[in-house]
């Protein structure tokens, strides 16, 4: 009797059927949210970092409202804008700056040869970042409404949750174009994420409506998906006390249009890295 | 005593050459300002959505003025603790900066004292923005230059033993030293009550923010430029009582992180963690 021949290794690989554009992208994009979801649980420094520190940054914003005898809607605004501050650096360092980390730690060039589209990896990137930074806003939430006893007024979940997800196509379609920028930029990627994390904090008004600043609040508003998303939200949350800039469908309308334009934005400079990789073999140094 | 000043120059100027090469001046200029001038106007944003009247606007101007400085101990402090992540993950030159010398306590106060420079720049800026745009003003011949110029020697005094106290904590944890100097940024921010009253804090968490030499600094500061403190529990407290619990407070809290400094860096040296690099 004979033994049984143990089956060739190009075997398995059949048994795997080929891929189509559409699945391959899919696939790409579950398994890197899959990384960045185990990633950012394993080193519990980021969760502290990610949840707690713009939490603490969130409860002095409300106890300046409290203490200059601000309305309570205004302590709201404040949580809404912890809240959505930890997706605001979430996008920027974890969205932004990622393909220059992966440059310093040498696995950029696994990117550009692995046969998937790049636009996958950082759309699943995006995906694992939304879906682990939610679960960090739980402490933003818990410090806001349980421990500072900021109230919410009843609102409407559907709204809450189709702004909620315009507004994040929007901001992380914004961080892939950066993740391009930021590496294009090198070393000093790092001083400009750190330049810009507050001003666009201060343009996107995620501590105080942007109607503030009248005509310059638009002009804001307009430069950073952020700011739109952040007013819209807090409209759906507050009603007239959010002292909106404009009407919500119209908020949901350019926020939906900036997603289209940023979309292609990214896969256009996304596509200029990969020519430039290929051509000048330089992208991959570290410290360059 | 000449040597110590020879070497405390050198690391100065290393560390100017440090913070002024890694970018364009552009990038430069821009990281110097933007930050702390941005988050001055997210604060001015927040006090133009309210009505304004004369008593929420006096209480704000102290508000911004305590945020103003706090600057010293974003750059000064947390920076401090940047030094040792930078010279050990980017440039990979801890072990023989810390082989030289120079010595590590006369290198770190060298480079921190550049950030001062940094920091007073950012100070200024911030000031002079308040003054003309948001509005704080204050009456310059009502200042009160003594217990001004005295809080200010002991303000830089507390940030500089701060920041050696969290560069110590950075010698001995590679893994979690950017986390903790982004987290004490954040966490001295609410616990000074740099934007407002402690009154607001919980009892407990009162009590140590009063012993802390930054928030008795603020309320100092307040009062010398504008006339007029933040909180209700420290307003009771006189002028000279106020600017001795501020001298007392710093004297103790030097001391605690200077031997706080160096039983880190012995422990980080006896662990062998001072070129442990971690990629990050």
């Amino acid at each position: 009797m004979r033994a049984p021949v143990p089956a060739p290794a190009h075997a398995a690989e059949a048994a795997i059927p080929p891929a189509g554009a559409f699945t391959l992208f899919r696939r790409t994009m579950m398994a890197r949210a899959y990384v960045r979801w185990i990633g950012s649980m394993r080193e519990p420094s980021y969760l502290l970092a990610d949840a707690v520190f713009p939490t603490i940054g969130m409860a002095s914003y409300v106890l300046l409202y409290r203490a200059l005898g601000a309305p309570r809607s205004f302590e709201t605004l404040a949580v809404l804008g912890g809240v959505l501050a930890t997706y605001w650096l979430n996008v920027l360092w974890g969205m932004g700056t990622q393909l220059y980390w992966e440059k310093q730690q040498g696995q950029l060039q696994l990117y550009f040869v692995a046969p998937c589209s790049r636009m996958a990896i950082l759309s699943g990137m995006a995906l694992g970042g939304i879906a682990a930074t939610t679960l960090r806003t739980v402490a933003a939430l818990a410090v806001g409404f349980g421990l500072l006893g900021v109230r919410l007024p009843a609102f409407d979940p559907l709204a809450l949750l189709g702004v909620f997800l315009v507004s994040m196509t929007a901001l992380y379609a914004m961080g892939m174009i950066l993740s391009s920028a930021f590496l294009l930029l090198g070393r000093e990627a790092w001083h400009l994420a750190n330049a810009v994390q507050e001003p666009v904090t201060f343009l996107s008004g995620l501590y105080f409506p942007l109607s503030t600043f009248g005509q310059f609040g638009l002009v804001a508003a307009t430069l950073v998906p952020l700011g739109l998303g952040v007013d819209a939200l807090r409209q759906v949350l507050l009603g007239r006390a959010a002292h909106g800039l404009m009407p919500v469908p119209a908020e949901v309308g350019v926020l939906a249009a900036l997603s289209v334009v940023l979309l292609w934005l990214a896969r256009f400079s996304l596509a200029h890295l990969e020519n430039l990789a290929k051509r000048e073999g330089r992208l991959t140094q570290r410290w360059q | 005593m000449r040597v110590q000043v020879a070497r405390f120059r050198t690391a100065a100027w290393l560390g100017w050459q440090v913070e002024s090469n890694w970018a364009d001046p552009l990038v430069f200029t821009v990281y110097a300002v933007a930050r702390p001038l941005a988050l001055a106007m997210v604060l001015a944003g927040m006090y133009w959505a309210l009505d304004r009247s004369p008593a929420r606007h006096a209480l704000f101007a102290g508000f911004y003025l305590a945020n103003a400085f706090h600057v010293y101990v974003t750059r000064v402090v947390v920076g401090m603790g940047w030094i040792v992540v930078e010279e050990r993950e980017d440039y990979e030159t801890l072990k023989y900066v810390y082989v030289a010398p120079i010595g590590m306590f006369t290198y770190l106060a060298g480079r921190g004292s550049v950030k001062v420079v940094l920091a007073s720049l950012s100070l200024a800026l911030t000031l002079v923005v308040g003054w003309f745009v948001v509005g704080v003003r204050w009456d310059w011949s009502h200042v009160a230059w003594g217990p001004l110029v005295f809080s200010l020697g002991l303000g830089m005094i507390a940030c500089l033993y701060a920041g050696m106290l969290v560069s110590g904590a950075a010698l001995l944890l590679p893994r979690v030293a950017m986390t903790i100097n982004e987290g004490l940024a954040a966490g001295l921010y609410l616990l000074c009550g740099v934007i407002f009253p402690v009154d607001l804090l919980p009892r407990g968490l009162q009590e140590l923010s009063i012993a802390m030499p930054f928030t008795l600094w603020y309320e100092t500061l307040r009062r010398a430029l504008l006339g007029h403190g933040a909180s209700a529990r420290l307003g009771a407290w006189s002028e000279p009582h106020l600017l001795g619990a501020l001298a007392f407070s710093t004297l103790v809290f030097s001391l605690l992180s200077w031997w706080g400094y160096l039983a880190l860096e012995t422990r980080a040296r006896r662990l062998g963690r001072l070129d442990q690099t971690t990629m990050f």
